[in-house]
């Protein structure tokens, strides 16, 4: 999900596969937010991560 | 005899340790100024009086009878209503926890015990840690203690420690950074605030809000405080499969005050240059007393940290909703309607979103690694402006208008994403009054010289002495 703008139907869409049922204020209230929030995703796909793996724990233990 | 609720944590347990105070006195004085001022800054949540007064004077009698006093002995201090501790509720600021009562203590918490310490009550936070402007719908907005007309913010999320430190309504507390949530309230309340590289402290027992980016540290009134606790604090904890193994250094004994030769590499590019005018000037005065006092300054560029709040935004996100999803579904219209919009929007963000940040999480830390190879620590503010008004919605940084809540993390949340450990400090007031705040970041595992820098410059300087007029 990558575009501007979002339409309820694929909001209500997002909303359900990751689990949740949500009327269609609750997903209307939040469809800036999550606009903007993939628009700042939109920078982890644009950077070339060359073979960089995961950091899945930080510091040795 | 300094006045006991504005005496440091390292002169009250002296004062305790030589019977020159009892600890009933100290623990009842800071009883009883809570209970004159809390009504209106709502710091506290839960006051735990009557089981303070009764380890107080157990702690008094011990002393008696000759018992060794551990190094926090006698010294009260509170702990940010996220850390679990048993038989007094701990409720994350949220309504949904309000009836919690743990049966264990947090590790830290366990560990301050039996050092010694003496538990205030539980503190005031944005609910489950979810926000850096420190408001909370259901116990009350914790109010910023410097401006007596103007309601500000006191930053978040540990927002009742913040303001309980600067208000003298306890001389240490415990909070949590996420993304700033130790260090805004540390820089808007005028205190210090120190969070611990990413594994030096147990999380064991603490309300997560994600996991990987959640780091448990001390606000203090000085660093000299906050190095006794982390001495206390800090350690393997076989509860927390995060917390690492390598010795806890003295911290206390590395103060030095000695700041000869110190490298110091100050952000200027997206740090200083960004943050609105007031604060450039106190952060430029604070690296120019450091460089007075033998320190050597140049400047670094950090290209990649832009890059750590679209990577914090993903690894945030999927983590607070992997743990709140099901009190979503069955409690969502007790949440703060803000929190319950932040985990509504995390939904929408994917697994592969999360997996590309934590690729990005290790080009961030290498940066910041590099930058530290040839400096002992980097300089920048802590936040942008100094505390807003608690309806401020958007403010004027250095390069552009921005909501209060980006403005806020923006300085902070990279190094959350690192892991590094930072110490944020006062170091100046605007006209109006309001502290203005830095922050120094270190080599992993390196707090010893992140404190050393911050006790050195607090030695130069009075910022951290001042106290508000309420």
């Amino acid at each position: 999900m990558t575009s501007d703008r979002i339409d309820l139907d694929t909001l209500r869409s997002g909303a359900r596969l990751a689990g949740f049922a949500w009327t269609d204020a609750e997903l209307d209230e939040i469809r800036t937010q999550v606009e903007a929030a993939l628009r700042l995703l939109r920078v982890l796909e644009s950077v070339d991560l060359g073979s960089t793996e995961p950091t899945t724990s930080f510091r040795a233990v | 005899m300094p006045e006991l609720v504005w005496a440091p944590v390292t002169e009250l347990a002296r004062m305790i340790a030589s019977k020159a105070v009892s600890p009933v006195e100290v623990v009842r004085a800071h009883l009883d100024r809570i209970s004159a001022l809390d009504g209106d800054l709502r710091a506290y949540i839960t006051v735990c009086g009557d089981a303070a007064l009764d380890a107080a004077r157990a702690a008094e009698g011990a002393l008696m009878t000759g018992g060794a006093p551990g190094p926090l002995h006698g010294v009260p201090y509170a702990l940010k209503d996220l850390y679990d501790t048993a038989g007094v509720r701990t409720t994350g600021g949220s309504r949904i926890f309000a009836d919690r009562v743990p049966t264990v203590d947090a590790t830290v918490a366990r560990r301050l015990a039996q050092a010694g310490a003496i538990l205030l009550g539980k503190l005031n936070m944005v609910e489950f840690a979810y926000g850096p402007e420190g408001l909370n719908p259901h116990y009350g907005h914790a109010h910023n203690p410097w401006d007596a007309t103007t309601p500000r913010m006191a930053g978040g999320s540990s927002s009742g420690s913040g303001v309980a430190v600067a208000a003298g309504l306890a001389p240490a507390a415990l909070g949590s950074d996420t993304g700033g949530s130790i260090r805004i309230p540390a820089s808007l309340c005028g205190i210090t605030g120190l969070k611990p590289t990413y594994g030096r402290v147990s999380r064991a027992g603490v309300l997560p809000l994600a996991w990987s980016m959640d780091h448990v540290g001390p606000m203090t009134r000085t660093a000299a405080d906050g190095a006794l606790l982390l001495r206390v604090m800090a350690g393997y904890d076989p509860a927390d499969a995060s917390s690492s193994v390598l010795p806890v250094p003295d911290y206390p004994v590395a103060l030095t005050g000695d700041v000869k030769g110190l490298r110091v590499g100050m952000l200027r590019n997206g740090f200083l240059d960004a943050a609105a005018p007031p604060v450039q000037a106190a952060v430029e005065a604070a690296a120019n007393t450091l460089v007075s006092a033998g320190a050597v300054l140049d400047e670094v560029k950090l290209e990649r940290t832009s890059l750590a709040a679209a990577g914090a935004l993903a690894v945030v996100a999927a983590e607070a909703l992997a743990y709140h999803a099901e009190l979503l579904r069955t409690r969502a219209a007790d949440y703060d309607p803000e929190v319950a919009r932040r985990l509504r929007v995390s939904a929408f963000v994917g697994g592969a979103h999360y997996v590309r940040a934590q690729q990005v999480r290790a080009l961030v830390r290498e940066e910041i690694d590099a930058a530290l190879a040839r400096r002992d620590v980097l300089l920048a503010p802590t936040t942008p402006v100094a505390a807003p008004a608690l309806d401020e919605r958007r403010v004027a940084l250095g390069d552009g208008p921005s909501d209060v809540r980006t403005a806020l993390l923006r300085f902070t949340r990279p190094f959350n994403f690192s892991g590094h450990p930072v110490c944020a400090l006062p170091c100046g007031f605007t006209q109006t009054g309001l502290p203005v705040g830095m922050q120094l970041v270190g080599r992993p595992f390196d707090e010893a010289t992140v404190l050393r820098a911050a006790d050195a410059f607090q030695r130069l300087t009075d910022f951290h002495t001042r106290r508000p007029v309420m």
